[in-house]
């Protein structure tokens, strides 16, 4: 009885006695079908590690990299940039009125010029940055305060802000909705910077600055839109400017009504919160001029502030960099240093390897697997 | 499969390793660890030492957290996938398909989801519009990616080649040997009649002390008496007797294998 009910499980799928089944149906194989895919016949590429081919990976990664290397560390250096801090946290500083008489309900905004020289030319297009330190633009809750709702210029958002906004969302004193609301937008850096190019013969020429084109594609035109209406002022009449503001937004560049409201491109690049507490954000562009001429020829030049930020009260630094660009960005060594030193460790690597190998193949060689 | 089935009929010690914990032990935890933070450094680092005080190449920001996430993420997906190449031993086609097509389809849910759409569909949930365009686009970001995943995986194979040069495991050797020279081909198969219930002792075969179990009257109905299995049973054996039976301590069998070829 047994056995012949252990036929039914037989695995070459002999049909069973149709008799002990008492005129049942005969039962179905249930064997896969004899395919490469089904029986697990698939053809296969089996790369093992030999030396035949891991040494010589090792010395074409390592002759890859050394040059890849030299040439983005060459790039790097051929980058000009030049650094100006202007917080006046010491005593002998130019800004250090400003820094240390600043007070929140001001009118007059406190002026302070600092000098520099450039020892060489800056050719093509400058860009002018202005660099923040030790200011966490990281921390989690102050990312998360903001409401791109209401930045995208949906009605609804800008009457009622998110909750993620808490404690900038509405005014405490008119209880109006806060717009643009959040920690980032209050943040917003309000410098004004200009710059001044001392000739030789003694005149004193202000360097023309271009605000517009600082901020992304998809944030100028996608992320960040006005709500809508003709009059800006209308639109955001029941609504009240940042706490830490000194204008609303519809007043952050009148002459420009491309550029004003939510689209203000420097309100955009500030949104954009940086990863590291050491970030450098787009100010305004030096274009290059279409004559031969040097943009910033070699000599003296004249940084003149608008001092509206405080930095001391968090021992944040603030500074102007004005840079040129390559292919690879800004300027920035540790791309280069970092290729060719992995190149030359490779390189070593293999040339290790490569001993090991000689000395322990002999050996593996005779070695066989015993049966 | 098959063949896999064959090899351990040929080299029976194929199975000492997994008798002896080489693969799921606490040093091999250890070594995963370590590896793991090694690579957690790598893939922080190296984004953060890139992309520290430099632009784009228009002048823009790259520094910014939305890139930054998004750049080390890159990262990530692509050392995984080199150590998962690393791993795979038998490169069909449908590993082909699903290891680059997970690639791929990373890509392409990245790009959707930092797509104008679904930002202006769900505004709170995708609020990193743009930032894969503007970031990937860089040399700098792919030259980064390049870096890290070499990196990661260079120093895995560097290892691996010094340990199967100086100790191979049997696992090595087998695979060159099967790679040098091709086996023979394997029998053709006699129809076997083979008792399906006797594969379940195999899993108890990694500890002791489950002999008199699986040698007994609840596994084994009938010992068939003419039993072609390549390991067959003596008829006056411990296994017929239905005791358990001592076999020799495996580290001594690997020992005496490995003097004797030396």
């Amino acid at each position: 009885m047994m056995a012949s009910s252990y036929n039914a499980k037989e695995e070459d799928g002999r049909n069973s006695n149709s008799s002990t089944h008492g005129g049942a149906a005969v039962a179905k194989s249930k064997k896969p079908d004899n395919t490469a895919f089904k029986q697990q016949r698939l053809p296969a590429w089996q790369p093992i590690l030999t030396a035949g081919n891991v040494l010589p990976a090792f010395f074409v990664i390592g002759l890859i990299f050394i040059p890849i290397g030299i040439g983005l560390y060459v790039t790097s250096n051929n980058i000009r940039e030049i650094e100006i801090d202007y917080t006046g946290s010491e005593s002998g500083s130019p800004c250090n009125d400003c820094s240390t008489n600043f007070t929140w309900n001001t009118t007059t905004p406190c002026i302070c010029t600092v000098n520099f020289t450039l020892n060489q030319p800056f050719e093509g297009n400058v860009y002018m940055y202005y660099g923040l330190s030790n200011f966490y633009q990281n921390h989690r809750r102050y990312v998360k305060s903001r409401d791109d709702s209401q930045l995208n210029g949906n009605i609804k958002s800008l009457k009622e802000p998110s909750k993620e906004c808490e404690p900038y969302r509405t005014d405490p004193v008119t209880k109006k909705p806060i717009a643009p609301c959040g920690a980032i937008a209050n943040s917003l850096f309000n410098d004004t910077l200009e710059l001044f190019h001392n000739e030789p013969n003694g005149r004193t020429t202000a360097v023309p600055l271009a605000k517009r084109g600082i901020a992304w594609y998809t944030d100028r035109t996608v992320k960040f839109r006005n709500p809508v209406g003709d009059n800006l002022s209308e639109v955001f009449k029941d609504t009240e400017k940042p706490m830490n503001w000194m204008k609303p937004v519809y007043e952050l560049d009148p002459s420009d009504p491309e550029n004003n409201g939510f689209i203000n491109e420097d309100f955009i690049v500030w949104m954009r919160t940086a990863a590291l507490p050491t970030f450098r954000k787009l100010y305004r562009i030096i274009h290059k001029n279409s004559s031969s001429t040097l943009t910033l020829p070699s000599g003296s030049y004249t940084l003149k502030v608008a001092y509206n930020y405080p930095v001391s009260s968090f021992d944040g630094r603030k500074r102007m960099i004005l840079s040129t660009i390559s292919w690879m960005g800004g300027k920035n060594p540790f791309l280069g240093i970092a290729y060719i030193t992995v190149g030359s460790i490779c390189f070593f690597l293999g040339v290790v390897l490569l001993i090991i190998h000689h000395k322990y193949d002999s050996r593996n060689n005779s070695a066989d697997i015993p049966n | 499969m098959v063949k896999i089935l064959y090899l351990l009929d040929c080299y029976p010690q194929l199975y000492c390793p997994g008798q002896l914990n080489m693969y799921f032990s606490k040093k091999a935890f250890v070594w995963c660890m370590l590896h793991s933070c090694y690579s957690s450094l790598v893939l922080f680092f190296i984004p953060w030492g890139a992309i520290q005080d430099t632009v784009r190449d228009d002048g823009r920001d790259i520094a910014d957290y939305q890139s930054f996430a998004s750049l080390a993420q890159t990262c990530l997906l692509v050392v995984v996938s080199a150590q998962l190449c690393l791993d795979t031993y038998y490169w069909t086609t449908v590993n082909h398909f699903f290891v680059w097509g997970s690639l791929a389809a990373y890509f392409a849910i990245t790009f959707t989801m930092y797509s104008n759409g679904m930002f202006l569909i769900f505004t709170s949930i995708f609020p990193f519009i743009g930032t894969a365009r503007n970031s990937l686009n860089q040399p700098n970001a792919w030259l980064t990616m390049f870096l890290t995943s070499l990196l990661c995986v260079l120093p895995v194979v560097a290892l691996r080649f010094i340990l199967m040069q100086i100790r191979p495991t049997i696992n090595d050797r087998v695979r060159y040997k099967m790679q040098k020279d091709t086996l023979p081909a394997p029998p053709p198969r006699r129809p076997v009649r083979r008792v399906s219930t006797r594969r379940s002792g195999y899993a108890f075969s990694h500890s002791q002390g489950y002999g008199a179990l699986v040698t007994s009257e609840r596994f084994l109905f009938k010992r068939p008496i003419k039993s072609r299995l390549a390991f067959s049973v003596q008829p006056d054996g411990p296994l017929a007797r239905n005791l358990p039976q001592v076999f020799r301590p495996i580290a001594e069998e690997l020992h005496e294998s490995q003097s004797s070829k030396s």
